[in-house]
């Protein structure tokens, strides 16, 4: 048969190459530097720009869409053209894509800082960027299939069917999570409240490390891996039942966040029950993943990719035995809220995905420069960095998150709680200090690469289009007699899309439909009434400055919490909260119930707090907010905000938006007029009389209705 | 339509059952998975493990190693 000449893209991938680099770089540079302001918290707070709270959202946001993103299209657009045989579909879409995807990033480097936040983590971003990210997906989607449907090899290796269920559950989570409401041209309110803004967040967040983080990484895995070892993959029949239940299983994960919490029983129970068989399938992919180096253990101890590769792939192995058992109700109770969670997302960031992608640049440029790794020394510096890093890193946070939730729940031998919720975060910072010197193990490590690939990127010359030839594909139009199923669809891209689409729809169908039309899943409380308008924007003025990353507002019905918050979250609690704000990280304390009871303090409490939390909290490791006092509140949106908040179900009277500003000046007088009372002269028009409103309603309902039954 | 589903639903007794349903039909799901891909042929499965290795012999740019 005639072959047909042609070339493949190399200098796409160069371009994500570099992009994975650089945003790699900045965002652990990031990470590092928010590490360091719980380690010190008024010299590194600085502007109202670059608080924790603002910083931390542009941390996960950088490594996870804008270092791995960009990693996973370099690893796509170069094994994809090679398993197909045939250039990327459209070298016009590659660059919108790439563009696209740059901008974006940019994007959210300047919003998050400034405050412009959807306030659901790793969905900060606000909607335009939301929109955005959908038609540069569906970019990126079209280019892919074009790909694929103009291919010249007739099967679809399992690498592919990773990238098609990437592309494909991504756009569910990211269309389904984005379910928002405009009221101006850049900010938005979530659909959904409460409870069933939790699940979708959980959902799409879990979802966001299965289908973002770990599939595409595998689709890489199974490519790489083998061309590394220079053998196929152990076993190929292990990977299609790999890749099956993973897809099947992964989706129905996302409770096991919300254990315990206001979250209907059996939808937590589903959330374990998937996790735990969760372990099989991953395990099966690592074991593949290990395997394929059967018979080439010994390269190892010389080449330098496959050590970063057996280290991700073991980072993998660990990360995946370790989800499923902080997904067991009584595991959870302990780790949830605590660094241990943080831990164990950093063994699958810097492990998995960062030692992957260091071992897959290492493997791809010398290849599209045509030359030899500049110095194969420094790589095994930085492996070893590298490595050592995740340990200083992970270890220290381990230790920390098992510390501070036994501190939490340690009693007196006369009933009480042993140590105040401060003392338990002082106690950290030795901890803290050492997490930072992991991570700045690891940024040198990469910074060593930097200049490793700089250095062999000068020694080469780019082969910009890759001369290649193969065959042209024949067409077929029936299926041969007795040819095996998979064989069959893995011919057909299209059909693999959609059974992957049906394969993940139903479990997030099942999950998630009945939260919303089950009545009895969300109990009514009638005392609790939507906010003020002062409230809501100061409930804005919480989500903007990312009060959610350090403080939960969900109180989970364990002693050492009712003793230390008061009465334990219901579901009825949140139906007029869009969005959700229940938090993940207590950082510092749970502020559910800091309107009433023993936590309440008075307006001026708060005033201090804000201005300078270590005068009221010594040693408190919030960041200070004194532009809070002096910015005024912007009320130029309010009617729009009550109208928004009305057509998404919260009862506020019909024409209430007029009168709203006119509310909103008066509570802000009567706050002002009783700080006075506590030697304070403020300006009514402050920022930080509309937190001080919202913090002090928290738990203020709830309070009302003592003698209401709740159904659990 | 819509409104039948969602009247069943709201009125739903025992929403419990959830996770039992689901790990049957994924019960289902494992066990056809399990038969199909054991049925396949050795050659085949070999052959497609190979796919990322023929490049190396149909193109001219061979780099590995």
């Amino acid at each position: 048969m005639q072959v047909e000449k042609f070339y493949y893209d190399n200098k796409i991938v160069r371009n994500f190459a570099y992009a994975t680099v650089v945003w790699g770089a900045v965002g652990m540079l990031v990470g590092l530097w928010v590490a360091l302001q719980l380690v010190l918290p008024s010299a590194l707070n600085i502007t109202q720009y670059f608080t924790f709270g603002r910083l931390r959202p542009l941390h996960t946001n950088a490594v996870i869409f804008a270092f791995v993103g960009n990693g996973i299209f370099m690893g796509v657009y170069y094994s994809l053209q090679r398993l197909c045989k045939a250039r990327m579909f459209s070298d016009k879409l590659s660059y919108i894509h790439f563009w696209g995807w740059q901008l974006i990033i940019v994007a959210a480097a300047i919003t998050l800082p400034i405050g412009l936040t959807q306030g659901a983590e790793y969905a900060e971003l606000i909607w335009p960027i939301d929109l955005a990210i959908t038609v540069i997906w569906v970019i990126f989607g079209w280019n892919m299939f074009g790909t694929i449907i103009k291919r010249r090899e007739k099967h679809l290796y399992v690498a592919i069917w990773f990238y098609i269920a990437t592309f494909v559950t991504v756009a569910v989570l990211h269309l389904v999570r984005s379910g928002e409401l405009p009221y101006t041209w850049l900010k938005s309110y979530s659909f959904y409240a409460g409870v069933q803004d939790a699940l979708v967040q959980w959902w799409y967040g879990h979802n966001a490390v299965a289908f973002f983080l770990t599939t595409p990484y595998l689709g890489l895995m199974y490519y790489f891996m083998p061309k590394a070892a220079n053998r196929p993959v152990y076993s190929y029949r292990l990977s299609i039942i790999h890749f099956w239940s993973l897809i099947f299983l992964y989706i129905w994960a996302g409770p096991h966040h919300l254990l315990y919490t206001a979250l209907p029983n059996w939808a937590q129970s589903l959330g374990v029950v998937f996790s735990l068989m969760l372990i099989f399938p991953s395990w099966g992919g690592m074991i593949n993943g290990l395997l394929t180096l059967r018979g080439a253990w010994d390269r190892v101890r010389d080449d330098v990719i496959l050590k970063f590769m057996v280290v991700a792939v073991t980072a993998y192995g660990m990360a995946t035995f370790e989800g499923p058992m902080l997904s067991l109700k009584s595991v959870s109770a302990v780790a949830h809220y605590t660094d241990w969670i943080v831990a164990h997302v950093h063994i699958g960031a810097l492990g998995w995905n960062g030692m992957l992608t260091f071992g897959i640049l290492y493997w791809i440029l010398p290849r599209m420069f045509k030359t030899e790794l500049y110095s194969k020394k420094i790589a095994n510096w930085h492996f070893w960095l590298g490595t050592l890093g995740i340990l200083f890193w992970a270890i220290p946070m381990y230790w920390a998150g098992f510390t501070q939730s036994s501190m939490w729940k340690q009693f007196t031998d006369a009933g009480q709680l042993k140590y105040t919720f401060l003392e338990t975060v002082t106690y950290l910072k030795p901890f803290y200090i050492m997490r930072s010197l992991g991570g700045t193990l690891f940024l040198v490590g990469v910074i060593f690469m930097i200049y490793n690939l700089y250095k062999t990127v000068k020694a080469g010359k780019l082969v910009a289009n890759e001369e290649a030839e193969a065959a042209p594909l024949q067409k077929e139009h029936a299926k041969h007699e007795g040819e095996h199923w998979h064989r069959v669809i893995e011919r057909k891209p299209i059909q693999f899309m959609i059974i992957s689409l049906v394969v993940i729809l139903i479990g997030g169908i099942i999950e998630i439909v009945p939260t919303f039309l089950i009545k009895s899943n969300v109990p009514t409380i009638s005392s609790v009434k939507p906010y003020t308008p002062l409230e809501l924007e100061g409930r804005d003025i919480y989500v903007r400055e990312g009060c959610y990353t350090c403080h939960s507002q969900m109180i989970r019905p364990f002693r050492s919490e009712t003793e230390r918050y008061g009465e334990y979250s219901k579901a009825g609690e949140f139906v007029y909260d869009h969005p959700f704000q229940w938090g993940s990280k207590r950082t510092g304390p749970d502020l559910a119930r800091e309107g009433v009871g023993n936590l309440k303090k008075t307006n001026g409490w708060h005033f201090r707090h804000f201005r300078e939390p270590s005068s009221m909290s010594e040693g408190s490791v919030m960041p200070a907010y004194p532009f809070l006092l002096e910015n005024d509140l912007d009320i130029s949106n309010t009617e729009a905000k009550i109208n928004a908040m009305r057509t998404l179900g919260v009862p506020y009277e019909k024409g209430y938006e007029k009168s709203a500003v006119a509310d909103l000046v008066l509570q802000s007088s009567v706050i002002a007029n009783n700080l006075v009372g506590d030697s304070i002269r403020i300006s009514p028009k402050k920022e930080v009389i509309a937190l001080i409103a919202y913090i002090q309603r928290l738990g203020v309902d709830i309070s009302k209705n003592k003698t209401a039954t709740f159904n659990k | 339509m819509y409104k039948f589903i969602k009247q069943y639903a709201e009125t739903m007794k025992d929403a419990s059952i959830y996770p039992m349903i689901s790990l049957f039909i994924f019960l289902i799901f494992f066990i056809v998975l399990l038969v199909l891909v054991k049925k396949m042929g050795k050659e085949r499965v070999t052959e497609l493990s190979n796919i990322p290795f023929e490049e190396d012999e149909l193109t001219n740019s061979n780099l590995i190693n």
